[in-house]
């Protein structure tokens, strides 16, 4: 117990610190005194945008590692989650409703029409919400298990989506704008001025902040009874219920928190991007989280940070970028971005053959994973 | 104690001397100024850009990449995803960062698609030492400009600076020219189709609002006619409930990408050839290879932005320029919107040949710039009005006529 809480200290304490070096990192990056070469390889490689678009990421694939990772619920429609949150802060952040005027601590001009709350209540009004859908996908699901779940969850994964795609015209009320989208969001307030598009640091130390509100809940839930049931329905549902688990509530929680983090999400790209656009929201995005959650290491909240900046680095700069610098050099014209999904399927499938458990696996899971293995702890490294 | 302050003074004299050389250095050596294209590199669009950006290469040799005492270097950006085969939002958000990150680019050539122009738009007008110059040679959608929808144009403008320009005409004039031109073809029905997107509605709506008032009987509903949903596999059964209703024409407001083939093909299984039930579409359609070939596509009508290719002037730049193409890739323009991404970069390096070299005042000549129609590659002067559309309201029609656009006519709309 004390080694473990020593690690946890070791690991906040290392997040800490990385996280006040991005800060510095966003601050000095638009410093004019930067030599010029230095300055175009660190746009290149590790642009500030690209550090933001990876923390809505690990916000999301954090709520999606509740969900997954603690109650052993497959959920192959997440997206949704994000788009309601998306679409929560294109409502209530913007003058998308023209033809009223509503102001709650908004952070535009009084005479803005429109519906403008602050930032900060639209995160909580994107999380609610979500977590109501959450209870509500969840509800009729409880019943199925494993399989017949996913297929659920798939089906609400494309059906809200495509609500909002064409969602401007539900009897003349216009829902969504379509798939024009809902552009031009109220900016972030944040104390005495308001984040402007190229504010990075401030943008990325709420980012950040949001990021350590889910760890926190993820790792005081995981410590909890809820945790605890959580678990126990993951490894033996059956089992749970009879020790007296309450079925229900609990696989309810873990969607409803799961979806929370998802509104969280869906609220902070929305604003990083400045609008939400309906084709965003595909099929494609519950697969991402999905692998950035089982490539980090299922249920273990480090590893799916890690796993969520990788993949999400990986898939706006880091193929990009080294595409751009292989083809100046050898004079060739490959299109490397258009072999992300590629790269990705064969990086899960040798995680399967060779790290089951992730790049930081669950203890608890390394366990189960090797249960039988001639001197499991001497020898780690050879798995089965 | 001392030898740390001797060596203190050293590294001040060698910091000193090294400001003294960069800064004589930047002064004798012409500065270098970078200009973009910002354009769709994938996906179905992807010839097309390629073919503005070989326009642009070529324009920017002939004039020893130099305007005025600067020397220009061409930046590609790519604002399309591999996993979408189009444009993609948080892609062009990133670029929108990127420009304005780039110390050495003063302007933006594009975008292609006018949504995404409307993600880029904004940043580039809040840029701190800009705004920043954007300027398009293909959206088409009138609210970057023009009241159009609520909150438009004004919401792409927080600083209040008109940043952005364009080099075509826009959707309301291209939708009233095709409406016009279908009457004169004898056409006193229509359903219109869209595409659901910024652009295939909002031409759309144009046409539909001028066939009402020109007395064209819409057989479809809703303001922009009926969207079509791209993702479906095949149109049968949107068709056959057409036919019941046995108008003259279709009208397609959209672009190819979005399933435009099939949607093609569909019509003439359903509604019989283009001779029978005609066909209509916007530039949304123009200087598509694949569907060129389709058998279905022939006899369709088309309507373009600004002139094709085959109305430039037989003289002067426009006509020398075409040639030096031919002989620099071997083949023409994919279409005339790859040129006037040439007349676009014109515009952005007569204002910087005239500016001070800083984003701000390349900006402030923008307005004035005035290229004459000899020297222009499209054969129109390039000038822009206070919205900073282009002046001119010229819609070409076109019509498919094996396997290849025809130019039928030019219509100039007040």
């Amino acid at each position: 117990m004390v080694a473990i809480s020593s690690q946890r200290k070791w690991a906040t304490g290392y997040l800490i610190a990385v996280a006040a070096l991005f800060i510095t990192y966003q601050f000095l990056f638009p410093w004019d005194g930067l030599p010029m070469g230095i300055y175009d390889t660190l746009q290149l490689w590790l642009p500030p945008t690209s550090v933001n678009e990876a923390l809505v990421y690990v916000i999301c694939a954090l709520g999606l590692n509740i969900v997954v990772g603690y109650a052993g619920l497959l959920d192959l429609g997440y997206v949704a989650f994000w788009a309601i949150g998306g679409y929560c802060a294109g409502w209530f952040m913007s003058e998308f409703f023209h033809m009223i005027n509503i102001h709650f601590y908004g952070s535009v001009a009084k005479a803005a029409p429109g519906i403008h709350v602050n930032f900060w209540g639209v995160l909580l009004i994107g999380g609610l919400v979500c977590a109501f859908f959450g209870i509500l996908i969840g509800a009729p699901t409880l019943r199925l298990k494993s399989d017949y779940l996913a297929i659920v969850t798939l089906g609400f994964g494309e059906i809200i989506p495509q609500i909002f795609y064409n969602g401007d015209d539900i009897g003349g009320f216009n829902l969504s704008n379509g798939t024009k989208g809902i552009t031009i969001l109220d900016p972030i307030p944040a104390g005495i001025k308001n984040i402007g598009p190229f504010d990075f640091g401030y943008k990325f130390i709420v980012f950040v902040f949001l990021a350590f509100v889910m760890i926190f809940i993820s790792l005081r839930l995981r410590k909890g009874r809820l945790g605890r049931a959580w678990l126990a329905i993951r490894e033996d549902e059956l089992a749970a219920s009879m020790m007296g688990v309450p079925l229900m509530q609990t696989k309810l929680a873990a969607y409803a928190v799961g979806a929370f983090a998802g509104g969280l999400g869906g609220v902070a790209f929305a604003t990083h991007v400045d609008g939400v656009y309906a084709e965003r929201f595909n099929f494609s995005i519950s697969i991402f989280l999905l692998a950035m959650v089982v490539l980090g290491g299922m249920g273990n909240v480090w590893g799916v940070i890690l796993g969520a900046l990788l993949l999400s680095w990986i898939n706006s700069t880091g193929l990009p970028a080294f595409g751009q610098t292989f083809n100046s050099r050898f004079g060739t014209e490959i299109n490397f971005p258009s072999f992300t999904f590629l790269l990705f399927g064969l990086v899960l499938i040798l995680m399967m053959l060779y790290k089951r458990e992730g790049l930081i696996p669950e203890s608890r899971l390394r366990l189960i994973l090797h249960e039988g293995d001639p001197e499991e702890d001497l020898s780690p490294k050879e798995s089965k | 104690m001392k030898k740390n302050n001797k060596a203190l003074v050293a590294l001040g004299v060698v910091t000193l001397a090294m400001s003294i050389v960069g800064s004589t250095m930047a002064q004798s050596a012409p500065v270098t100024l970078t200009v973009s294209s910002d354009l769709p590199l994938q996906g179905g669009s992807a010839d097309q850009s390629e073919s503005t950006n070989n326009v642009i290469k070529l324009l920017l040799k002939q004039v020893n990449n130099k305007a005025g005492k600067f020397a220009i270097n061409f930046k590609m950006y790519d604002d399309s995803t591999a996993a979408k085969g189009s444009w993609d939002d948080a892609q062009c958000a990133a670029n929108a960062q990127a420009h304005v990150a780039n110390k050495s680019e003063v302007a933006v050539m594009g975008t292609y698609n006018s949504g995404c122009a409307k993600i880029i738009v904004p940043v580039l007008n809040q840029d701190p030492k800009g705004p920043m110059v954007m300027v398009s040679n293909a959206n088409t959608n009138p609210g970057l400009t023009k009241a159009w929808n609520p909150g438009e144009p004004t919401k792409y403008y927080p600083t209040g600076f008109r940043n952005y320009f364009r080099v075509v005409t826009t959707d309301d004039f291209q939708g009233s020219a095709a409406a016009q031109f279908a009457q004169s073809q004898g056409v006193k029905s229509v359903y219109v189709l869209n595409d659901t997107q910024t652009y295939g509605q909002g031409v759309a709506q144009a046409f539909t609002t001028e066939a009402n008032k020109i007395g064209m009987k819409v057989l479809s509903s809703g303001p922009a006619g009926e969207g079509w949903d791209s993702k479906a596999p095949n149109y049968e059964a949107l068709f056959t409930k057409i036919k019941a209703l046995a108008p003259d024409m279709i009208y397609i407001g959209g672009i190819f990408d979005l399933n435009g083939g099939q949607l093609v093909k569909d019509k003439v299984k359903v509604l019989g050839d283009n001779t029978k039930v005609k066909m209509m579409m916007p530039d949304g359609f123009t200087g598509y290879p694949d569907f060129l070939a389709l058998p279905e596509a022939d006899g369709a009508f088309l309507s373009f932005t600004g002139l094709s290719i085959d109305l430039f002037p037989k003289n002067g730049k426009a006509a020398s320029f075409q040639k030096d193409y031919l002989k620099a890739y071997g083949k023409a323009p994919t279409s005339s919107f790859s040129v006037y991404g040439g007349a676009a970069m014109q515009a952005i390096l007569d204002a910087i040949s005239r500016s001070n070299g800083t984003r701000k005042d390349v900006f402030l000549k923008m307005k004035s710039v005035n290229i004459p129609a000899a020297k222009s590659v499209v054969g129109t002067s390039i000038q822009f009005d206070d919205a900073g559309d282009t002046i001119y309201h010229d819609i070409t029609i076109l019509v498919v006529k094996n396997k290849q656009e025809t130019t039928l006519k030019k219509l100039t709309v007040k």
